[in-house]
């Protein structure tokens, strides 16, 4: 059996900072991670391969060069491979681009996959649009805010418990699927030494647009039908003067002398 | 140059400084000043001053001098043995010393250096290297500060002050007056060796600004100041020898010894610290890893072979016991998210967690080395954790935090019961060849005893944190006799009886095992010239 897991690469932050000229991120200084989501539905998988030792786990990302440290990450964390789709043209994707790319990688790359386990979005868009629209891509049925999988009647199926606003639901789908996860009551996994030793060795496969027979015109910024056309941070606030790092009677005690200096109290 | 002039501010009136005064209007509006993380109390005290700049901090010290009212100096109150806890006179607050002078780069070492006023949380210090934001310099007109803040902005690499001595709430001065340490002293040192200059105060109210390497002891061993009014006054350094481990017990202390180490470490009995030029370090890629063993000593066995091994450099060794691990593990059964980390595996039975640099993105990863040496003391990698972004690093550290956090949660319960009764934590080190013998000390005497008891800490330096959890005052009172006698063979193997918390107003009776009468009293006569009045920081090393 194969399972699929999207990661994706995020800044470490979310509050970023934007260039008030350029508009554009600063990534200076900032450090880039597997999206915590994509972490806990590669979690998932790695979980029902603990059951099912004949799982295979690939991960795959859509991404720059350096986007390769995902993947890294992924295999230590217990991917058995990974690929990672990489091209200029792919750049400026939307969700419907990425989804499209992503779900034609997945085809080329893992015709026989039999789960796609993706996070239900990324921290840093946080738009919860891609994992449905590789389902709907690829006519797969899909399960959302799921926090509990496990695999049902014989492996045909998948049962996930999912999130709902108030409380839970259990859904079962079956194979293939795609299943979006949320954080639920997973511990982030640590890996050993050894698993980082050993990930090195495992493949990363490059997939490039050629692989993939899309029309250019369908691919990145081309094939995006929303554009972000501007980056700002909300306005912000004039500064107060912030008491931190003391103890709060101190700080009740500044705030008190700061007022009573203003005649507030 | 054994001599020094001291200098003195634009005079100013005392009647400007915010000051508190009264005992009972301090303990009504102003308690948290009673006391520090020591949780020692006060004498009664009549003044809290909160000086803003140096010109008022010299106003009060002059005017306290010239009325013979002693005065302790408090910095964030993070100590552990009541350094800044008053015993009677004047408490001065520094908490609004808290601005970044200069930022600059030495233009022979290339290393950048970052002057600033002691009030300065080490945690505020972090997040503005990491941001490489300074808004006191940002405004300033300065042009040689602008000039060097863009340069420093330029500079691709990130820089960070390496002392990382736990508590990150602590100040700058009051980690530069006790020379504070941490895990990371095992490879960069205590903060001496990162001081660069300090500017300090003296209890006449006059400063000196002693840079690194310009004022020497002369070879007698004497120094020399000299006042603003043409008074001079000469002290001779003491000549014990210090203690081949991490050590704060006691006044710093070496021939031809730099005037800058006095000062250090000194826990304020010579003079006020206002403001430190502390050197920063060029951030690198580290990977933290918790090797999982089969037992206390064959914990202590990694650790030696991995200290002993030349192609490893670790920048810090910690150590949990079995009992340690146990504490955690119920408590990760008690509640999971508090502790944030996957369940321990159930057959580790001690543990060694370490850090070293690592590059994430290199080809290929050598760990041939270290797992050649962890194979070879019999323990398995299969059997660790490792992390390396920086999230995961956090993760680490809070875990390892865990151990005192929840010794102290238990200890607060039984004080319901016991209001007496408080932890007894051992911070004795002890030269490498002496690591084995004092475990097996430390474990018997603790189970000899049937105490309650673990053991974590900076197994690095050969300087492990024995907890002592008392269930009862009779408890309480044999395991202090315990950690007497465990101080004096520390003493005995040539260690320290306080590593790392000072001696303050607790350890008085350790500090003696260490030095005989004769040598007290050389540490007395440089305190009787540099504070004839014995004004500043009473109670504290000495005793009343």
């Amino acid at each position: 059996m194969k399972i699929v897991v999207c990661v994706k690469q995020v800044p470490e932050v979310t509050n970023v900072q934007v260039n008030p000229v350029t508009g554009t991120l600063i990534r200076e200084g900032v450090k880039s991670i597997l999206n915590p989501f994509c972490e806990y539905a590669l979690d998932h998988a790695v979980r029902l391969k603990k059951a099912y030792p004949d799982i295979e786990i690939i991960a795959i990302t859509m991404g720059p060069p350096q986007a390769r440290d995902v993947l890294l990450r992924s295999l230590e964390l217990g991917a058995d491979q990974a690929f990672l789709v990489c091209g200029r043209e792919f750049a400026g994707a939307d969700t419907w681009a990425t989804a499209l790319t992503l779900a034609s990688a997945i085809r080329f790359a893992v015709p026989d996959f039999n789960l796609i386990f993706v996070g239900k979005q990324a921290i840093d868009g946080d738009t919860a649009q891609v994992g449905p629209e590789i389902a709907e891509i690829l006519t797969l049925p899909q399960i959302t805010y799921g926090v509990e999988a496990e695999l049902v009647n014989n492996l045909r199926q998948i049962q996930v418990k999912c999130e709902i606003e108030r409380g839970y639901e259990v859904i079962e789908a079956g194979l293939p699927a795609l299943v979006t996860f949320s954080k639920g009551e997973v511990v982030r996994r640590v890996p050993t030494l050894k698993e980082l030793i050993d990930s090195r060795s495992k493949p990363i496969h490059i997939v490039t647009p050629q692989n993939l027979a899309i029309p250019e015109g369908e691919l990145g910024l081309k094939g995006s039908f929303t554009q972000v056309v501007k980056v700002f941070p909300p306005q912000e606030k004039k500064n107060g003067e912030v008491i931190q790092n003391v103890d709060a009677e101190v700080a009740a005690r500044r705030i008190a002398d700061f007022l009573e200096e203003r005649k507030f109290i | 140059m054994h001599e020094i002039y001291s200098l003195s501010t634009y005079a100013i009136s005392p009647d400007s400084v915010k000051c508190i005064q009264g005992y009972e209007t301090i303990k009504a509006e102003y308690s948290a000043y009673l006391t520090d993380e020591s949780k020692i109390n006060s004498t009664p005290f009549d003044y809290l001053y909160f000086p803003r700049n140096e010109e008022e901090l010299a106003a009060v010290i002059k005017d306290l001098h010239a009325r013979k009212i002693p005065l302790t100096i408090a910095g964030a109150r993070t100590g552990l043995v009541g350094g800044c806890v008053p015993q009677g006179g004047a408490l001065v607050s520094l908490e609004l010393f808290d601005a970044v002078e200069a930022l600059y780069q030495n233009p022979f070492s290339g290393e950048w250096l970052l002057r600033v006023q002691t009030g300065v949380s080490l945690k505020t210090l972090d997040g503005m290297l990491r941001m490489k934001k300074f808004s006191n310099l940002e405004v300033s007109q300065d042009e040689f500060i602008q000039t060097e803040l863009e340069r420093f902005k330029n500079d691709q690499a990130s820089y960070f002050y390496p002392p990382d001595p736990t508590e990150m709430s602590a100040s700058l001065g009051g980690s530069v007056v006790t020379n504070a340490s941490g895990a990371r002293t095992y490879r960069y040192g205590p903060t001496r060796a990162w001081v660069r200059g300090i500017r300090v105060f003296l209890a006449n109210g006059e400063y000196l600004d002693i840079p690194r390497g310009k004022y020497f002891a002369s070879p007698a061993g004497r120094f020399t100041v000299y006042d603003t009014k043409g008074k001079s006054y000469s002290f001779t350094i003491p000549n014990y020898p210090l203690p081949r481990t991490k050590s704060t017990s006691g006044i710093f202390t070496a021939p031809q010894m730099d005037l800058i180490d006095l000062f250090i470490g000194s826990e304020g009995i010579f003079g006020i610290v206002t403001r430190v030029d502390v050197a920063l370090m060029k951030r690198e890629d580290k990977i933290s890893i918790v090797q999982f063993v089969d037992s206390d000593e064959q914990a202590i066995d990694l650790t030696i072979a991995l200290r002993d091994n030349p192609n490893l450099q670790m920048d810090f060794l910690e150590f949990y016991s079995t009992n340690a691990l146990n504490l955690l593990r119920e408590r990760q059964q008690r509640e999971p998210s508090a502790v944030g980390m996957p369940m321990l595996p159930e057959d580790a039975k001690s543990a060694i967690f370490f850090e070293m640099s690592f590059d994430p993105r290199a080809e290929k990863m050598d760990f041939s080395e270290l797992e050649k040496t962890i194979i070879q003391c019999g323990a398995s990698i299969e059997r660790s954790w490792i992390g390396y972004e920086s999230r995961e690093l956090d993760r680490f550290k809070v875990f390892r935090h865990l151990i005192p956090e929840t010794v102290n949660e238990i200890i607060a319960e039984r004080k319901k019961t016991y209001p007496g009764l408080h932890k007894l934590g051992t911070d004795l080190a002890v030269p490498d060849e002496h690591l084995r013998d004092m475990w097996k000390l430390y474990r018997d005497g603790c189970t000899k005893g049937n105490f309650e008891w673990l053991a974590f800490g900076h197994i690095g330096n050969n300087h492990l944190h024995i907890n002592i959890l008392p269930r009862d005052l009779k408890d309480q009172e044999n395991g202090l006799d315990l950690y007497a006698a465990f101080a004096k063979k520390a003493v005995e193997f040539g260690g320290a009886v306080s590593a790392e918390h000072g001696v303050g107003k607790i350890k008085g009776k350790f500090f003696k095992l260490m030095y005989s009468d004769e040598q007290i009293d050389q540490m007395r006569q440089v305190k009787n010239a540099l504070d004839p009045d014995g004004i500043l920081n009473p109670g504290d090393i000495f005793g009343n």
